[in-house]
């Protein structure tokens, strides 16, 4: 099947291998229907930067679907496809499952293998699952965990029945939640979120109350220095990454009298614009003489931000907020404004720095659109305790009122 | 339309400040850390020479037209200076971390197998010459 990482400069590709989540796939049975547009290389928070086409928000189809993974998260909120797969390396699957109204999964680092995902950053990239249910993505995440030899950061880590705990609604006791510590992170509600999203995290914080959570207010203080540490990260490791596409043994070559030339042309005329400047941007943080000011510090930074999250996690079974600052913006509003798009990424950063798993589901919506433009509620847990998480989450999804998040594009789907 | 009625009811409930609310009680967790996150000035007063994107380029083996060094020239310049307000972090005797903490890299032993499907990885060479992937030569520069 083609595999493009949505760049030109792998158009043509066909890999000779199965990715180790997609081989487990098939094993098991499951269909692959197809492959779905993304941002170039998975950089991106709106599908806008694939070099192929834009994808439209199944809920107002002048709006981004959220990015890097936007055409999985539209895939299913269109009904296309049951699950489908994606890949965070900041949010990447969590942010589109807000914009479109699904449910995003993003494992514990080392969860899932990474053998055959296109490397973007390694030290953040996982491969997440995106349903209409918590307990779809929850069966489809069992599927693809496991230890694999082929990826030396795969977890040896038991991986827990997560596919049969997902009890129906009649068996819920009346407080089905009763103690489950929930820290609602305070600065995640701070200045610069919509209003709108402030009160359907609000909101589900007090939902969550209802159904027996003990939610407070935790801070994180190093919450705001994610962002650049992480894409100074991020964009070094893309930069080392990305050498790989020299076009000699794959993708689209640009003949050249002379190798470095061949290698310019190539990869000038087969990336993308922003894939370009995050190159850039890597290859100048670990320049000699920055090295220690950006990458490594950035690197310090990444243990704040563990150390801040462990210290909350001592004392909450899971911590909550808004998955996005806003729900779906439109086609075309941040293209040219890098840091503008950066901004919207701040509240999922953080969970891959610090390797944590986390789930975003459905949990309100706010005006825009023809019906309204969902919100997701992200729910962040301790590492490798995906568990919980998908447990609070399908008790939290089947007790909310309305019978689920369905774009009006769809005919009567219920 | 249940999506209506969720949004109507979603609309129609009252905006609580998060400080106001009288259910759940605002308790602080947080850890004194040891840095201190001084004032979020974005200027970086290292060694700021700005980015040589020519350079840059041609470090990466990246061409890039005029017109696409003048467009991106400002738009990396930005971000860069925005990467600059990590300087103001204490991060005094603060470890860096590689990646999230998991157990140790493990690795397979060092034998090596003989992939199955080769042909398909030959078929994707832009320039092959039975054996031999074909690139241009190698000119010394300077």
């Amino acid at each position: 099947m083609p595999s493009t990482a949505a760049s030109r400069i792998l158009e043509h590709y066909r890999p000779p291998f199965d990715a180790t989540a997609v081989k487990k796939i098939k094993e098991m049975g499951g269909i692959v229907v197809g492959k779905t547009n993304m941002d170039e290389f998975g950089m991106g928070s709106t599908t806008e930067a694939s070099a192929f086409q834009v994808t439209a928000n199944p809920w107002d189809l002048t709006r981004v679907p959220g990015g890097s993974s936007g055409g999985s998260a539209a895939a299913v909120a269109a009904r296309q496809c049951m699950v489908s797969l994606g890949s965070d390396t900041g949010g990447s699957v969590r942010q589109p499952a807000s914009f479109c109204g699904v449910v995003g999964l993003k494992p514990t680092y080392g969860r899932v293998s990474r053998f055959g995902l296109m490397a973007y950053a390694s030290s953040l990239d996982v491969i997440g699952c995106f349903g209409s249910t918590v307990a779809d993505a929850g069966m489809l995440l069992h599927a693809v965990s496991g230890y694999d030899r082929f990826d030396s950061t795969s977890s040896k880590q038991d991986v827990p029945e997560f596919d049969t705990q997902f009890l129906s609604m009649d068996s819920f006791e009346s407080k089905p939640l009763k103690g489950v510590r929930v820290g609602l992170i305070r600065e995640t509600l701070e200045e610069g979120v919509d209003s709108g999203v402030r009160s359907a995290t609000q909101e589900a914080a007090s939902h969550l109350e209802a159904l027996g959570c003990v939610v407070t207010e935790v801070s994180l203080p190093s919450f705001s220095l994610g962002l650049p540490a992480y894409y100074v990260i991020a964009s070094s490791e893309s930069s080392s990454n990305l050498s790989r596409y020299d076009g000699v043994r794959y993708g689209n070559q640009v003949m050249a009298d002379e190798l470095n030339k061949l290698y310019e042309c190539s990869r000038g005329q087969g990336f993308g614009g922003e894939v370009k400047m995050r190159i850039l941007m890597g290859t100048y943080a670990l320049s000699a003489g920055y090295y220690d000011a950006y990458y490594k510090r950035a690197q310090q930074v990444r243990t704040l931000i563990r150390k801040d999250f462990k210290a909350a996690l001592d004392h909450n079974d899971i911590l909550i907020s808004p998955a996005a600052p806003s729900a779906a913006y439109k086609i075309g509003e941040k293209k040219d404004d890098p840091l503008a798009m950066y901004a919207g990424d701040i509240m999922t950063v953080n969970v891959n720095l610090a390797g944590l798993p986390a789930i975003v589901l459905p949990c309100g919506l706010v005006e825009g659109g023809p019906s309204g433009l969902p919100v997701g509620l992200q729910m962040i847990g301790a590492a490798f305790d995906e568990e919980k998480l998908l447990k609070v989450g399908h008790i939290f999804e089947q007790t909310l009122k309305g019978s689920g998040f369905v774009p009006p594009t769809l005919p009567n789907v219920a | 339309m249940t999506t209506r009625a969720l949004l109507a009811a979603i609309s129609g409930c009252p905006r609580r400040n998060i400080i106001n609310s009288s259910t759940f009680s605002p308790s602080l967790h947080f850890q004194r850390q040891e840095s201190r996150i001084i004032a979020r000035s974005f200027s970086s007063d290292t060694n700021s020479s700005l980015p040589d994107i020519s350079r840059l380029a041609e470090t990466a083996r990246i061409s890039l037209t005029p017109a696409e060094i003048e467009e991106c020239e400002p738009k990396i310049r930005q971000v860069i200076d925005w990467f600059g307000q990590l300087q103001q972090v204490d991060v005094n005797s603060v470890e860096p971390a590689i990646r999230a903490e998991m157990e140790g890299g493990s690795l397979r032993e060092d034998a090596p197998q003989t992939f199955e499907n080769r042909d398909n990885i030959r078929a994707s060479i832009p320039s092959f010459d039975e054996t031999y992937l074909k690139v241009p030569k190698v000119l010394n520069k300077e």
